[in-house]
């Protein structure tokens, strides 16, 4: 032990033009589909703002992941992540776009431009008459949503600026007491419990109260997860492009392997979550529940059953064995699968709750009891992705990724005076 | 009763000098017969050129044995040999059966692999397991030369050459 000390390879990154101008289609294609998208769209734009809402919190979740997950590592003394912890800090930084994107959706469902109609409780007419909703609106009503958007939101943010620049001053500043360290293990736990409860909190009222008279206590646990995985995708797909760059020579088959369990293992994770909350609904049998998978099935069957079929049975037979994690091929097709599929499963969150509430209040329905008869009309972008949701995905990740590298190329690829670079560089499973 | 075969073993006291010591004698193409350590070491196997272990491959058809033993085993018993209701659901009840088949995949698989890990060691209960040196399982390091395939000779020189703190020979 410690015969071997290898020296750290500090690089910086550079965006190149081909880069930027990639992000930049990426994020026309985005501009673009969202506008034929909102004249396309009915009077209300539930289309847009559904879509709107589907992508901007699937890449915050994503940045607030990562976060999460940094904050976890340096906690748990986690020595192998610290060659390329510094991607899940820019990735984090993207919760400055993320505040200003989820914000601007919050003064919407505040102010009610037009007629909003993206939530039911947000109808005051409807929580008049419907007892349900009137009995969640010390909640579910707009001063709290606006609120604590900004809020949770905004602390995420001062968190993802307090490892930031902490990582960055131990590089110029670093101490062999590793004072740095120190101040991260304190602000890093105490960012843990702050994440779980606000996530929650927060996934509620962006996602769960769509359906606005359905709740499930596994919801939030479930489309974190559902983040989560998505988040580990994108480390995979971005590292190994960076990679194929020439940046990263040092992270090894061995971090890319263990990046490749969390894959694997997170993927059964959010299945288990997905399935305890089904089962438990199927079992009880309670009508006010089983809705929510009703309409699913009847209405959504693809997407009800791709979501299994890409998220759970494709990672868990490409990803069993010990090689298929290690080579690249494999790997990234699984990356880009089950990130593709995580954003249908915040697709089928999201809008069949919407399309109903839209139908709902269009037909002047009075909350409820009036609506549960046949189905609706087949229509693309509520019971499918069309092209121009598509479209709005390709837009937000470029967005995405344009400030996540941004932000990468504003310090050195790798922290030098982390205490456990060391470790990292000598990683091996 | 079975053959013997008669070692000559050299311990080291640390996992460095082990594994500089293998360097060696895959250039002096010295054939190892076993190398035994107290804790795993990272490293260690592409050195020996061993092979990747098939066990995982029979845990995922013991695993596989399981899943169906358990889903088939109940549709039957619920479709066929003893049909209830069970809260107005369906005899063929899907979800009803996951949690019970993931439990017996997983206990399949866990007492296979224990099994035949048990099997291919030689291992099981009651069983005294003949060691070449208690030390192993402390704080030695260990690479043993059957000496019909190195002869003392060479491996005495070996030994000395790469730093083994003792070298003994031992019939097993």
């Amino acid at each position: 032990m410690g015969a071997t000390h290898t020296q750290v390879k500090i690089e910086n990154f550079s965006m190149t033009k081909g880069l930027t101008t990639t992000l930049m289609v990426m994020i026309g294609i985005g501009v673009f589909s969202m506008g034929w998208t909102w004249m396309v769209d009915d009077e209300a734009h539930t289309r847009f703002w559904t879509n709107f809402l589907h992508n901007a919190s699937f890449v915050t979740g994503i940045s607030f992941t990562a976060l999460f997950f940094l904050c976890v590592c340096i906690t748990a003394w986690a020595g192998w992540v610290s060659l390329f912890k510094r991607m899940w800090e820019a990735m984090a930084q993207f919760l400055l776009p993320a505040f200003v994107l989820m914000g601007l959706l919050a003064l919407v469902v505040y102010f009610g431009l037009g007629h909003n109609t993206l939530y039911h409780w947000a109808d005051a007419k409807s929580v008049e008459t419907d007892k349900i909703l009137n009995g969640k609106s010390p909640f579910l009503n707009k001063n709290w949503y606006l609120f604590a958007t900004l809020i949770i939101v905004g602390t995420w943010y001062f968190f993802a600026r307090k490892m930031r620049s902490l990582s960055i001053d131990e590089d110029a500043n670093g101490t062999m007491e590793f004072k740095h360290h120190h101040k991260m293990r304190v602000w890093a736990p105490a960012f843990l419990p702050i994440a779980g409860f606000s996530s929650a909190a927060i996934i509620w009222q962006w996602i769960m109260s769509l359906d606005a008279h359905w709740y499930s206590t596994m919801f939030a646990w479930y489309s974190g997860a559902s983040w989560f995985v998505s988040m580990i995708c994108t480390t995979i797909l971005v590292l190994l492009y960076l990679k194929s760059r020439g940046y990263y020579s040092q992270v090894s088959d061995e971090h890319i392997h263990d990046l490749g369990k969390f894959l694997f293992a997170f993927s059964i994770f959010w299945t288990y979550l997905w399935f305890s909350q089904f089962m438990l609904i199927w079992y009880a049998n309670v009508g006010e529940e089983t809705g929510y998978f009703l309409i699913r099935m009847q209405e959504y069957p693809v997407l009800f059953w791709a979501n299994l079929a890409i998220n759970f049975i494709l990672p868990f037979f490409v990803l069993m064995r010990n090689s298929t994690k290690r080579k690249i091929g494999s790997l990234t097709f699984a990356a880009v699968m089950v990130l593709f599929g995580h954003w249908l499963d915040f697709f089928l969150m999201i809008k069949p709750g919407a399309l109903h509430t839209a139908h709902e209040l269009a037909h002047h329905g009075d909350g409820h009891g009036a609506h549960a008869e046949g189905a609706h009309a087949f229509m693309t972008g509520f019971h499918l992705p069309g092209f121009l949701e598509i479209g709005t995905f390709i837009g937000f990740m470029g967005l995405f990724l344009l400030v996540f590298f941004m932000a990468l190329a504003k310090a050195p690829l790798t922290p030098k005076n982390d205490p456990y670079i060391q470790e990292s560089l000598h990683h091996h499973v | 009763m079975a053959k013997t075969t008669d070692y000559i073993y050299g311990l080291y006291d640390d996992e460095v000098d082990l594994m500089d010591a293998i360097k060696v004698a895959n250039a002096e193409h010295l054939e190892i017969r076993d190398v035994f350590t107290p804790f795993p070491v990272h490293g260690l196997d592409p050195l020996l050129g061993l092979e990747e272990s098939r066990l995982h491959i029979a845990g995922f058809v013991y695993g596989g044995i399981g899943t169906l033993t358990a889903f088939l085993g109940m549709t039957w018993i619920f479709t066929k040999d003893w049909p209830i209701i069970f809260g107005g659901k369906p005899y063929w009840s899907v979800p009803a059966f996951i949690p019970i088949t993931f439990e017996l995949t997983v206990l399949f698989a866990a007492i296979g692999m224990v099994v035949s890990f048990y099997i291919v060691c030689g291992m099981g209960p009651g069983v005294q397991e003949k060691t070449l040196d208690d030390r192993i399982t402390d704080d030695k390091f260990c690479i043993a030369f059957d000496k019909s395939q190195v002869d003392e000779h060479t491996a005495n020189s070996f030994f000395k050459n790469t730093g083994a703190g003792e070298i003994n020979s031992k019939t097993l």
